[in-house]
């Protein structure tokens, strides 16, 4: 357990996830807090803390009618969602503030049509695709800089070094779109096969699209409080029983020297040191899946199976529900759309809360959940209170 | 599939994304100019650094200088694109994007293209050598292809 004062996921929300949805970011974030808040049985009254990746949260704390903050942070160069609820939790480790809001709002970016003729200049995910001052122009002249042509390397690599094949992968995304079909939140539903995976497109070979996750307009809330407090709400207590967030250098995950051992190593060491759970305590695993590829590699550092044997471990359906290990049971950020980890937080949640339906994991009493790869990356470990 | 070449560039089509030198990188695009592959490193630690930088990440020294390189260098991994993001490459794809180890420092990575070869030629671990690729009438740059001696030392 993490030093400090014992930490509580009370509350859960979803702005009107979707394409394009016309809505702005701050209606994104609005909706989002009030659905959090309902799910706890909170008001905005009882949030003292706050803290985003894609909002200010200072504009967000005013438009929300937050007073007085007693704690903030804002996160720019950050592994997305892990960032703000990692931060949320040790300020009310600390004490810091009592019930933080740990915000992930996006804008869909532009199509990659779009982005050809130039659009995107202006959008926090794709502004450095044209640019080439700085270390991008190392990265833009040589026609790369999108992430998908590292995850292609990343995945690549893997391959390569251990022998996977894109059939493995393909078993992965069949999987997801296997628990997807039983989310009602999920975009994408209708199954998937093998064959469906394997003759998608490339967007980066070996990467397909179906190995993406799906761009969308989204505003996600988490709110974190101590045990004490949650013990007085309404939803059932899930704790906080480790967590970490780490970076292993810049953020060029083109010139990584290891692109096989990244930074999800380095978080699952600090995630197991802070519990004397191990990985076989864990019910049910929600990995960050922003490529395929991340997934591959969150199993094998947090010690489910070992080094390589990702591909296997996936191909034998031990993530699938009712295998050893349900990996991603809300779909994943493939299906239910880019919201950048925060999802996984809260089908871990839900799941451990008894809450996730035709997809719900028998008896799940411990829950792990993961953002990013590369050259950072953050995660926690979550328990039945 | 075929890689990317100069020979059929004019100067007509979209125009490349252009590099912005600055003071810390200009030796890199000069020694381009001159036809030399050309690494940051530092004078007093002897670590090389790329991407260049004002200071030296292992001693924080200030005392750094661009150094030609053998040009040499192993494969480390590589990803076909063909999913193009700016408009110069929408007419040039597939390519292929790699990342290749320099021979000068155990974990000095270098991403560019290779080039002159296909995809089925490619092996990690494979030696591989800087070749200069006049993309367009204003961009050079530096891919890299299968050594032609075989990586002999």
């Amino acid at each position: 357990m993490s030093a400090g004062r014992r930490v509580a996921v009370v509350g859960c929300g979803y702005s009107h996830v979707g394409r394009n949805t016309g809505l702005s970011i701050d209606d994104h974030m609005i909706q989002a807090t009030k659905a959090a808040l309902a799910d706890a049985g909170l008001t905005v009254a009882d949030i003292d803390g706050i803290t985003s990746v894609g909002t200010e949260p200072l504009n967000d704390a005013w438009l929300l009618g937050i007073e007085p903050v007693n704690w903030w942070a804002t996160g720019m160069m950050a592994p997305a969602f892990s960032y703000s609820a990692t931060q949320a939790i040790a300020a009310v480790a600390s004490g810091f503030c009592d019930t933080a809001l740990a915000l992930r709002v996006i804008g869909q970016q532009p199509s990659s049509s779009a982005l050809v003729k130039g659009a995107g200049a202006n959008h926090p995910m794709t502004s450095m695709l044209h640019r080439a001052a700085g270390d991008r122009q190392f990265i833009v002249p040589f026609g790369a800089g999108s992430p998908v042509q590292w995850a292609g390397m990343f995945t690549n690599r893997y391959i390569q070094q251990y022998g996977a094949t894109e059939e493995d992968f393909g078993h992965h995304v069949v999987t997801q779109r296997y628990h997807a079909s039983m989310n009602d939140d999920a975009i994408f539903r209708e199954p998937l096969t093998l064959d469906d995976y394997l003759a998608a497109r490339y967007v980066s070979k070996p990467l397909r699209i179906l190995d993406c996750d799906y761009p969308v307009d989204s505003g996600s809330a988490v709110i974190f409080t101590t045990e004490e407090r949650a013990r007085d709400l309404a939803q059932p207590v899930v704790l906080v029983e480790s967590y970490a967030l780490n970076a292993i250098r810049d953020l060029h995950f083109e010139v990584m020297s290891d692109m096989v051992h990244t930074a999800p190593v380095q978080t699952a060491k600090k995630l197991w040191e802070g519990t004397e759970l191990t990985p076989a305590d864990v019910d049910t695993a929600q990995l960050y899946d922003g490529f395929s590829i991340i997934v591959f590699q969150w199993l094998e550092a947090l010690g489910f199976c070992g080094e390589g044997e990702a591909a296997a471990f996936v191909r034998e359906g031990n993530t699938r529900l009712g295998g050893s290990l349900p990996v991603n049971t809300d779909g994943g950020a493939c299906n239910v759309g880019r919201r950048h980890g925060a999802n996984f937080c809260i089908e871990s949640t839900r799941q451990l809360r008894g809450q996730s339906g035709e997809r719900q994991v028998d008896g799940a009493e411990v829950a792990v959940w993961t953002n990013a790869v590369g050259p950072f990356s953050a995660g926690a470990i979550l328990t039945k209170g | 599939m075929t890689t990317t070449t100069a020979s059929d560039d004019t100067a007509e089509g979209p125009l490349p994304p252009l590099p912005q030198p600055d003071p810390v990188t200009q030796f890199f695009w000069d020694g381009i100019a001159a036809g030399e592959l050309r690494i940051q490193r530092c004078q007093n630690c002897g670590h090389y650094l790329h991407y260049p930088k004002v200071l030296c990440r292992y001693c924080q020294s200030d005392d750094l200088a661009g150094e030609r390189v053998s040009g040499r260098a192993t494969l480390y991994t590589w990803t076909i694109a063909v999913q193009p993001f700016h408009p110069f490459y929408v007419d040039r794809i597939p390519y292929i994007v790699a990342t290749v180890e320099l021979d000068e420092e155990p974990g000095l990575m270098f991403m560019t293209q290779m080039t002159d070869c296909t995809e089925e030629d490619l092996r990690i671990g494979m030696p591989v050598e800087v070749t200069f690729v006049d993309l367009h009438p204003e961009l050079t740059l530096p891919f890299f292809r299968p050594a032609r001696d075989g990586g002999a030392k």
